[in-house]
């Protein structure tokens, strides 16, 4: 068969419906109603996903889920980002795929029905205040005692850890490896503090003090599994790049609009070269972060080898997500930092994308490492 | 060619010389600034009135000005007989310059503008009505220039302002006044010839804020800072509200032409050098301070030419506001530098703006993102340059500032 970039039928039926979803159900009024809102995301929005089955794609079958291949997640991200949903989608599918991959039986049947219905949020506490990314950056110590552990340490960045039932903590062992936890984030030993942050996202910085957790919390129980760790974050990763692909073309949709409609010494502003090198940058960052990603999830629904290629699309796709932000002010200049026009909500949740599960700088580093 | 030109040129020049403070005088008056400073705002004061709300740091920041004004410090160069104290614009400069070097934030809004305005082209009597206010800091001047319709093509702007026995009668609409909520008094541009055409028929008006008619809504920018509509619906102001001639304002306000010159003109350090001063002087030390990964930030290669990028940037705009000095105080330009290099300076720091808070929020990692609360880094100082940097337009765009650069500075066909 020849070479073919474009979705087949059921991931263009997934993008088709999660647009006109998202249109109808996500418009910006809701992006705008949960900015550092109490309630952390909309519920019945979230609910309303799990009907249509989004929160199930690719889960086991027997807990819950049924099979998908990871385009379909790909095309939904492209339309989360497109809208702007303020949900826990990402996160949710970073912590139902670790269940998934590395739980134990007794782990799934537990959680994974739950998080295939969406009744159940589980967040990755990975990254620390010091900001390195990867199990490098992983200090928090995992001490072995009784038959359980306890828990000594800080976690950064922490999304919507107010709603989950779960944290899957990733903590470093004596042995040095790398060990994964469930912990409940209401447990003692435990505290949350939201940080206001760019995005306006309910980010929490969670302090452990003396944690315990039971054997059975431990994640797959022992061994390292900083691998396994790093293959679900680099396929977020690419879910991270359909998004900040999807609210690209939106905004692009939005700039070459305002630039074809403001007048200003008596012509439309998009007639001017230096005005057209900004609307074009927009689509080429796009345009060309998309294509990575692409080409990345494809490896990945094809069970390939796809780290070094997942790793060039988040950096190329976190570039985009600042230069396409920064190309559209450029063009709308005065309106556009104002509060009461939409394009600052796109900036914001950008800033968050671009350093979510890797920066430029640190894809790029991946990428040479695979 | 080029290289031999450019050696004849050096060799023609007597002596290049970068020093300010090039007498006993002028190092002393320095010294004097500095203690002021150091006693007044020991930590510095971190406000940028753009981009802050907080009732209790615009009260502070008030204080200061008006301390400030007590010395007679923003009328520094003014003639006596109008709350000046006549000093040079050296002296001044290097005010400017001690003040940006403390983080200290620009006097409020657009008083200093408004004053060089009042002096050259208003009435003995316009003067010493408004000029106090100023040279005080009681009373802070707000820009009303921008309209929905007319930004960066300020000439297309539609209030009115009609002629109605001793008053002006003004209508329209003015948008994006930075603090305007903030302030007592406004400058306004409006048409005063409805047949008129761009730039011809507008003239400049004194409104105070507090008329019947005037009504305001806020608009939030995206750096918590407030910018204003401001709506004129038959304001009336006596006919001496009018400043300079009518339908001239074009010249003689926007290009600052025209009037008796009893200020001497000259350029100053902008609060654009103070911003970024601030914000790649914060992110040195927290590079010196930091370790990740192991390793302190100082010894990461890749940090490390970012932050060298970060400088040379101020290094940069601090050396544009050299050249505009040298150029004035040399007598080479009336005030500041040729359009060429104005544009050109304009340009560049409204590109590197954005550019470097980007770079800032790199260097920094993920933890930029935060803006307060456990682990924010720098108290949550970079992400608000960051988000502030998206007002690099104010003033008109670096698009436009480039246009002119390449049609009247370097003559590209238009």
């Amino acid at each position: 068969m020849a070479i073919d970039l474009n979705f087949d039928e059921q991931q263009q039926m997934i993008r088709d419906t999660a647009r006109s979803f998202f249109d109808q159900q996500s418009q910006i009024h809701l992006v705008r109603r949960y900015r550092n809102s109490e309630d952390e995301f909309p519920r019945e929005l979230w609910g309303r996903m799990a009907e249509l089955g989004w929160l199930a794609m690719g889960l086991p079958a027997d807990h819950g889920g049924f099979e998908s291949s990871f385009l379909d997640s790909f095309a939904l991200s492209i339309e989360l980002g497109r809208s702007l949903a303020p949900v826990p989608y990402l996160e949710n599918w970073i912590g139902s795929r670790l269940v998934a991959e590395v739980g134990s039986d007794a782990q799934k049947a537990a959680l994974l029905p739950g998080l295939a219905s969406g009744e159940l949020i589980l967040t990755p506490a990975i990254i620390e205040p010091e900001g390195a990314y990867g199990a490098c950056g992983v200090r928090l110590r995992a001490s072995s005692e009784g038959t359980g552990f306890v828990l000594e340490g800080e976690k950064a960045l922490v999304a919507y850890a107010g709603s989950a039932e779960r944290l899957i903590v990733a903590a470093r062992r004596e042995d040095g490896g790398l060990s994964l936890f469930l912990v409940d984030p209401n447990s003692s030993g435990v505290s949350l503090e939201r940080t206001p942050n760019t995005a306006e996202l309910p980010l929490y910085h969670v302090r452990f003090s003396r944690t315990k957790v039971g054997p059975e919390d431990l994640l797959g129980g022992e061994g390292d599994r900083s691998t396994a760790l790093h293959s679900v974050q680099m396929r977020a990763a690419v879910l991270q790049a359909a998004m900040i692909q999807g609210a690209g073309e939106r905004l692009l949709d939005l700039t070459a609009d305002y630039a074809r409609m403001r007048v200003q010494f008596g012509n439309q502003i998009g007639k001017h070269q230096a005005v057209q090198y900004l609307v074009t940058d927009m689509v080429i960052h796009t345009h060309n972060a998309g294509l990575l990603a692409l080409n990345a999830a494809w490896r990945i629904a094809g069970g390939m080898d796809f780290l070094r290629e997942a790793a060039f699309a988040k950096a190329a796709a976190s570039r985009a997500a600042h230069s396409v932000t920064f190309a559209s002010h450029e063009v709308h200049a005065g309106i556009g930092f104002m509060e009461d026009y939409d394009l600052q909500l796109f900036t914001r949740r950008s800033k968050h994308w671009e350093f979510n599960l890797g920066d430029t700088r640190w894809c790029l580093e991946q990428a040479l490492a695979a | 060619m080029g290289s031999r030109a450019a050696c004849d040129g050096n060799a023609r020049l007597k002596m290049v010389d970068m020093l300010i403070d090039d007498t006993p005088q002028l190092i002393a008056w320095r010294q004097e600034v500095r203690g002021f400073l150091d006693a007044e705002l020991p930590g510095g004061m971190h406000f940028d009135f753009d981009f802050d709300e907080d009732p209790d740091r615009w009260a502070l920041y008030r204080a200061f000005w008006r301390k400030v004004g007590e010395r007679k410090w923003i009328s520094l160069t003014w003639p006596t007989e109008y709350y000046g104290l006549g000093r040079s614009v050296q002296e001044r400069y290097i005010l400017q310059e001690e003040f940006c070097n403390h983080g200290v934030p620009a006097h409020p809004v657009i008083g200093l503008p408004v004053a060089d305005a009042i002096l050259r082209l208003g009435t003995p009597e316009q003067r010493r009505r408004h000029l106090k206010g100023i040279a005080e800091a009681s009373v802070v001047w707000g820009e009303g220039y921008t309209e929905p319709g007319a930004g960066s093509d300020l000439a297309s702007l539609t209030t009115r302002a009609d002629r109605d026995g001793d008053y002006w009668v003004i209508n329209g609409e003015k948008t994006l006044g930075t603090a305007a909520h903030w302030c007592e008094w406004m400058f306004v541009l409006a048409r005063t010839d409805p047949n008129s055409k761009k730039h011809a028929g507008i003239s400049a008006f004194a409104v105070p804020l507090n008329l019947p008619g005037i009504s305001m809504a806020p608009l939030r920018n995206m750096a918590d800072g407030q910018q204003n509509v401001t709506f004129f619906d038959n304001v009336r102001i006596p006919a001496d509200g009018l400043i300079g001639d009518e339908g001239q304002a074009w010249n003689q306000v926007w290009f600052s032409q025209g009037g008796e010159q009893l200020d001497p003109p000259g350029p100053a350090p902008d609060p654009w050098l103070y911003r970024l001063q601030r914000m790649v002087a914060l992110i040195r030390r927290f590079v010196r301070e930091t370790r990740r990964g192991g390793r302190l930030l100082w010894d990461d290669p890749v940090v490390r030419l970012q932050l060298a990028e970060l400088e040379m940037g101020v290094e940069i705009l601090r050396m544009h506001t050299r050249e505009n000095y040298s150029n004035v105080v040399t007598g080479r330009m009336r005030s500041g530098s040729p359009i060429l290099v104005a544009h050109l300076q304009q340009a560049w720091y409204k590109e590197q703006w954005p550019r470097m808070a980007q770079l800032a929020m790199e260097v920094v990692g993920p933890m930029s993102q935060l803006q307060g609360g456990p682990g924010a880094v720098l108290h949550g100082k970079i992400e608000q340059a960051f988000r502030a940097s998206f007002g690099n337009h104010a003033g008109g765009t670096s698009q436009l500032k480039r246009m002119v650069l390449a049609t009247r500075g370097l003559g590209m066909p238009r």
